[in-house]
Order: C-alpha cells, then structure tokens, then sequence
C-alpha cells in the first residue's frame, strides 16, 4: 500500500505528513524533557544548599566544547539538507558524515566525562545533583544515540532513494534534521543549567 | 525554494553558527561574573545564564528549525505544548511555598551558598 503525501503536501495542513508527525514527536518530547527540567527546578529550590556539598565537580572545559561540536553537528544536519536542496549529492554525503563525526566526538566526551566521576564514586545514587544530572545528560546521550543511528542509515543505505525518489529522501533529511536540532536545542539549556549555574 | 533562495538560507546558516559560538563562549564568561543581585539564590547568574541560552534555542528554532516561516498548524501543535509545558514547570515552582526540602516544618533553614561546581 501506497502511504499518501510523502513528497506532495496535504491540501488541509500544507505539509507532507513526515513533517507534521516529527513536530507532534517533537512536541512530546518537550514535555518528556520539560518534566525534567521541572523536577531539576524542584529538586534545587527545595535543597538547602545546592549542588550539595561533597559533590562532583562538573568539567566546564569538556562541556564546553561538547557544546561547541554539538552546534557545529547541527550545522553540518542543515547544510546536508540544504545540498540536496541544490541537487548536490557529494555535498550531502560529505556534510552528513561530518555530522556522524562530530556526534561521535559528542559521545566520546561524554564517555570520559561520566568514567572519572564514576571512577571517583561519583553514581547517581551519591546526592539528588548528580541523580539528575545523569538522568538528563543520560537521556540526552540516549537522544544522541538514537540520531547517529538514523543519520547513519541516511547516509549509507538509505541514500540509495536519492536515485529512486530524491523529493521523498530530500523530506527524510528534513525530518531527522528537525529531530537533531532538537537533541541540540535540548544540550543548550542543559549545558548552563547543570554546568555553569 | 529555489537554488537562490537555498544559497541566502546557507549564508543565513553560517551567520546564525558563528552567533551561537559566540554567546556560548558568552555564557561560560557570564557563569564566572558576580551579578550579586541576590546571591543566596544566584538569580542574577541564573537569570543571564537562562537568558543567553534562550537567544542561543531561537535562533537554532527559527534558522535551523525554520520557525521563522511554518505552517499555521506547526505553530498551533507547539503553542499547545508551551502551554502544557509552562503548567508542568509552574506547579513544581509554585509548590515550593510548601515545604520540600525541609527538615523542620515549622522553621526553614536557612539557604546556605554552595560552591561553584
């Protein structure tokens, strides 16, 4: 069966339906992380003293520059779709493997982040600032994650719908980037919140 | 779009990378100055630090995400979301009259500041 409005747009909502449902996905997951961040606020206000005395010392510098490769990622995300845009399938590929690089610099980071505080005794289960700041930071990751496999699949075997159908692959690109601007948008507010404040 | 329109969106793109890199280096800047407007809460801290990061997710929504130029029912689906969102994050804010964190109910500790971490 034919799935309808893939590359054509729906006369009602103007879009294809790709887009409407990463917004309505998006939309969710606003309110998975804003749940979060409202327990974060709950959690601080409610603490005498916070972060709590005898916890872990945050790396500004890694976090910093984890901020710096994740803007960078999502710059790469929209320069892709814009080469498809202009026809530019080299350009895409190139731009899309950059973003799969920088993703996994993200991870790596992170990677040696949580092995020294872990490595120090520094779990989850140490004070009520490093249980949420795994519990976001950690769903963070877990959104990472689940980006570098789509754009993964994107810019090896599924690129192969460039040939077959480039309007349908050029809204695929739309939609995992829309999703990966939010994983950064999301790393924006978390980076001063849990790091800087 | 047109391949014009593409180019002026891509140098649009490179503005819009250069601004988010600059108020990052901002907001690191801004976490080591005093602002002592309340220092037991660190709410001038909190205030620009919240404030830059909210200049920084505008600009990534409306270039990057093309909020700037969407359809009525996008901006309808996100409308409903703030404000789904806003109550979510208001109730927990407005609890805090009562007395979470407490020890003694009847008396509140003191807000002691912590250290910068």
């Amino acid at each position: 069966m034919q799935i309808p409005y893939n590359e054509e747009l729906r006369p009602d909502t103007g879009l294809y339906n790709a887009k409407l449902g990463i917004w309505i996905f998006l939309a969710s997951e606003i309110m998975l992380f804003g749940g979060l961040f409202s327990a974060y606020i709950m959690l601080r206000v409610g603490a005498p003293v916070w972060p709590p005395l005898g916890t872990a010392q945050l790396n500004i510098p890694m976090a910093t520059f984890n901020t710096v490769v994740l803007i960078t990622s999502s710059v790469t995300m929209v320069m892709a779709w814009a080469s498809l845009k202009m026809n530019n399938f080299g350009k895409f590929k190139m731009y899309m493997g950059l973003t799969l690089l920088f993703s996994a610099m993200f991870l790596v980071v992170k990677y040696f982040e949580y092995s020294a505080k872990l490595s120090h005794g520094f779990t989850p289960a140490h004070d009520t600032f490093l249980a949420i700041y795994y519990t976001m930071t950690g769903l963070h990751v877990i959104h990472i994650i689940g980006g570098m496999i789509v754009n993964g699949y994107l810019w090896m075997p599924g690129s192969k719908m460039w040939e077959s159908n480039p309007v349908r692959f050029t809204n695929r690109i739309e939609v995992a980037g829309l999703y990966w601007h939010f994983v950064d948008l999301v790393w924006i507010f978390l980076f001063p919140s849990l790091y800087l404040l | 779009m047109s391949h014009d329109d593409i180019q002026h969106h891509v140098k649009t793109y490179i503005k819009v990378f250069m601004a988010l890199m600059f108020f990052t280096l901002l907001t690191v800047y801004a976490s080591y100055v005093d602002f002592d407007l309340a220092p037991e809460l660190k709410a001038g801290a909190i205030f620009v630090g919240l404030f830059i990061a909210t200049v920084k997710g505008t600009l990534v929504a409306t270039q990057f995400m093309h909020l700037n130029n969407e359809k009525k029912i996008i901006y309808w689906v996100l409308g409903l979301t703030i404000v789904f969102f806003t109550v979510c994050l208001s109730i927990p804010v407005l609890w805090d009259s009562n007395l979470v964190g407490d020890t003694n109910f009847e008396q509140s500790p003191p807000k002691i500041e912590g250290g910068h971490h």
